[in-house]
């Protein structure tokens, strides 16, 4: 089936090869001045990359696939009166393994775009590296910052051309703009670019989802809102194995973002517990 | 039995919602009103849960035809003990002795498919109790528990919001807050909640507002 | 007349009656003597052993006093050999109701299990009723502090004070007499070991002589049963001035 197919059909970035680039792009690659774009990244030299890709990275159906995908996160974003708060764990996982316990999770683009990564962590770190050269490349030839719905979009863009070919991220761009003011975009790798108030997203998302929800206003108080994304993601450090090591915490202001902390999640957990009431169903004695 | 007759990985509708709240005097058991098979309701009104004595309540899921049988058994049993004995079993004797029998159903040819909540409140020390039981016959007792998909919506809230000392309304409001999220965030319509409480007067039926409609953020 | 009748368990004499189940207690009636008393934070069981010989290996467990589960004991009156096959039932029913429900069985309950055993060998089999009696003592949450009795039939009772075994019925009497509904688990013991030295043949009793047993609750509230050394024994026995002058047997 796979060959019936790629013999009829071409790749996505083979045909809108052309297309997808405007002139000026073509006149600086001619010059040499552009660098080598995306839509030459090299395919692995084998005949169905995308069917060799999930045989060999699908633990879900093949729990001794060679390679193991770092896939676990919990990473939030969401729109409130004093900007957008930035929130993700720190924990690294292929298969049952914890590969790191400080990743972060949080890129910055530029000092006024973020970008959370979930999914594949090398997917993730490349394109939005990627992305941020874009938005740099967008400022010195327009003379002006790129809004986050163009960057959002040139991500979506990307991956979309990509699709079906194993690429796996979930991510979420926030940035402040005078066009704009604070605007958060959810882009993953089967092309979904959907703008909005809240996202979370990773295998703790609906854990995270459950505290932030039930609590959510969009007046909320720059301290209740840091406060709020900070629990979410220790709901989702606690209930998902695949998430925990430290938070990350960013608030993304008309200024620029600013980085709040990057703390660790057990000493919050236990404060929380011991002081707050909270997570009740941890029985353990500490006496 | 052949040999390709190997016990197929279960189906479990993780769809159906399944909740259970202890507070002071009470334990609250909440489970979704719809009866579903493949892509039908069949019923908007079910009532996935059986009274086992005055003071312990089951509520159910997994398996079409499993669960009712396996709890209407159970239901039979704690019934004939109270005829037999002049004296209700506790909760806790309820509760291990359920996951007995689905300890040794699971290990016959053809076992009982059921994910169940175990509510109900000691008689004598008026202590409420809760027990989370799955379908591999593993116990625990815990303060608030889910099944299914509502595990991974509602457990972060229970998590945050839960408190030992809460009064029956307080544990209502924060069940709402739970179903709210289900119904913000499941990407199906369960058709609202049965909602119990075991009180020390015995079981009693809760309004439970299903009308509500929540819009996410 | 009853010839025909009383070598068969199982069938009515002409007047109604079970032979075999009379003889038993007959037999148990010839047994060392054994009360209990139920106190308001307690409960005592003392027996009267009857086998006693300077040969005899002291130090082996009790003779009449057993430990059926966490929550009860019992006194045997009758055929030891009868009873060990009686409590390795009881014992097994406690543990399975354990298994099964995870907390310990209730204290009627393990009784009537007990007795619905004895019983059927009084209806069906053609063999021989069991020639013992029970006394338990136990304790479950919903009863609190339980003292029962059972006999050879299957029947069995709760009581407040109660005896069985040689004496029984002077024992009996001077329960009536003497016991009061308030007492303590303290006085419960003196009670009894007052009624053991009078219904027991010889004036001054000694411990070699006495079993005694205690089911009750720490301070802390848990419940414990206790099966009482020789020098424990000997100590209540010099409080209540029961005690076999040891000086002037030594002369």
């Amino acid at each position: 089936m796979d060959s019936l197919v790629s013999r009829y059909s071409r790749p996505a970035y083979e045909e809108n090869e052309v297309a997808f680039r405007d002139e000026e792009q073509q006149d600086l690659e001619l010059m040499g001045a552009a660098p080598p774009l995306s839509l030459k990244f090299a395919m692995p030299p084998i005949a169905q990359p995308s069917s060799w890709l999930r045989a060999a990275t699908d633990d879900r159906s093949n729990p001794d696939c060679p390679i193991k995908i770092a896939h676990g996160t919990t990473t939030l974003a969401f729109r409130f009166q004093g900007g957008i708060i930035v929130a993700t764990d720190s924990r690294a996982t292929a298969g049952n393994w914890i590969a790191s316990q400080t990743v972060k999770k949080v890129i910055e683009i530029n000092s006024v775009l973020l970008g959370t990564m979930a999914g594949g962590a090398a997917d993730c770190q490349y394109w939005l590296a990627w992305l941020g050269m874009q938005c740099r490349l967008h400022e010195l030839r327009h003379k002006r910052r790129i809004s986050v719905a163009a960057a959002s979009k040139i991500l979506a863009n990307l991956v979309y051309n990509y699709k079906g070919m194993g690429l796996s991220m979930g991510t979420m761009c926030a940035g402040v703009t005078k066009e704009e003011g604070p605007a958060l975009y959810y882009v993953d790798s089967d092309g979904t670019r959907l703008a909005g108030n809240l996202f979370c997203v990773g295998s703790g998302q609906t854990f995270a989802y459950g505290v932030l929800d039930a609590e959510y206003r969009y007046d909320l108080s720059d301290e209740e809102a840091v406060e709020l994304g900070r629990r979410s993601i220790l709901a989702a450090t606690h209930r998902d194995a695949y998430s925990g090591g430290f938070i990350n915490l960013y608030h993304v202001k008309e200024a620029g973002w600013v980085k709040l902390g990057f703390e660790d999640t057990n000493p919050i957990f236990w404060k929380t517990k011991l002081e707050k009431g909270e997570f009740t169903n941890v029985t353990a004695d500490l006496n | 039995m052949t040999a390709n007759n190997t016990r197929t990985a279960s189906v479990h509708d993780y769809k159906e919602v399944l909740l259970g709240i202890t507070g002071k005097d009470f334990t609250l058991i909440a489970a979704s009103k719809a009866a579903m098979r493949g892509a039908t309701v069949l019923k908007a009104t079910d009532d996935k849960t059986r009274q086992l004595n005055k003071h312990t309540l089951m509520a159910f899921s997994g398996e079409a035809g499993d669960t009712v049988q396996f709890a209407e058994y159970i239901q039979a049993n704690s019934q004939l003990y109270t005829m037999r004995n002049e004296t209700d079993l506790l909760p806790s004797a309820v509760a291990h002795f359920v996951r007995g029998e689905l300890a040794s159903s699971l290990r016959s040819r053809k076992p009982y498919n059921v994910n169940l909540l175990l509510g109900g409140l000691d008689p004598i020390t008026h202590k409420p109790a809760l027990y989370w039981i799955d379908y591999l016959a593993a116990l625990a007792p815990v303060p608030y528990a889910a099944h299914g998909y509502a595990q991974y919506y509602c457990l972060s809230i229970l998590d945050k919001h839960h408190h030992p000392d809460i009064t029956l309304v307080q544990g209502i409001k924060i069940l709402n807050m739970c179903t709210d999220e289900l119904k913000r965030r499941m990407p199906i319509d369960f058709k609202g909640m049965t909602v119990k409480a075991v009180t020390k007067d015995g079981v009693i039926d809760i309004e439970f507002d299903d009308d509500k409609i929540v819009k996410s953020a | 007349m009853s010839r025909r009748y009383d070598s068969r368990t199982t069938i009515f004499s002409p007047e109604g009656r079970l032979y075999q189940v009379e003889y038993a207690l007959e037999a148990i009636s010839h047994a060392g003597t054994a009360i209990g008393i139920l106190a308001q934070d307690g409960i005592v069981l003392a027996a009267e052993r009857k086998v006693t010989s300077k040969l005899l290996e002291q130090d082996t467990s009790a003779e009449k006093l057993y430990t059926v589960n966490d929550n009860m004991i019992c006194a045997v009156a009758g055929m030891t050999a009868d009873a060990n096959i009686l409590i390795n039932y009881a014992r097994q029913a406690a543990q399975r109701y354990l298994l099964t429900y995870n907390e310990d069985i209730p204290c009627e309950q393990l009784v009537r299990r007990l007795c619905d055993l004895k019983q059927s060998y009084t209806q069906h089999g053609g063999l021989r009723p069991f020639g013992v009696s029970f006394i338990y003592a136990g304790w479950d949450p919903k009863r609190q502090f339980q003292l029962y009795q059972s006999n050879p039939s299957g029947n069995y009772g709760g009581w407040k004070a109660t005896a069985m075994g040689a004496n029984r019925a002077s024992a009996e009497s001077l329960l009536k007499q003497d016991f009061k509904e308030d007492c303590n688990l303290k006085d419960a013991c003196g009670l009894a070991v007052k009624v053991l030295s009078k219904t027991m043949d010889s004036t001054k009793l000694n411990a070699e002589k006495l079993e005694f047993a205690t089911v009750g609750q720490t301070s802390d509230g848990k419940i414990y049963h206790r099966l009482w050394s020789a020098d424990e024994i000997k100590q209540l026995l010099k409080e209540h001035d029961l005690a076999k002058d040891e000086t002037t047997e030594d002369k």
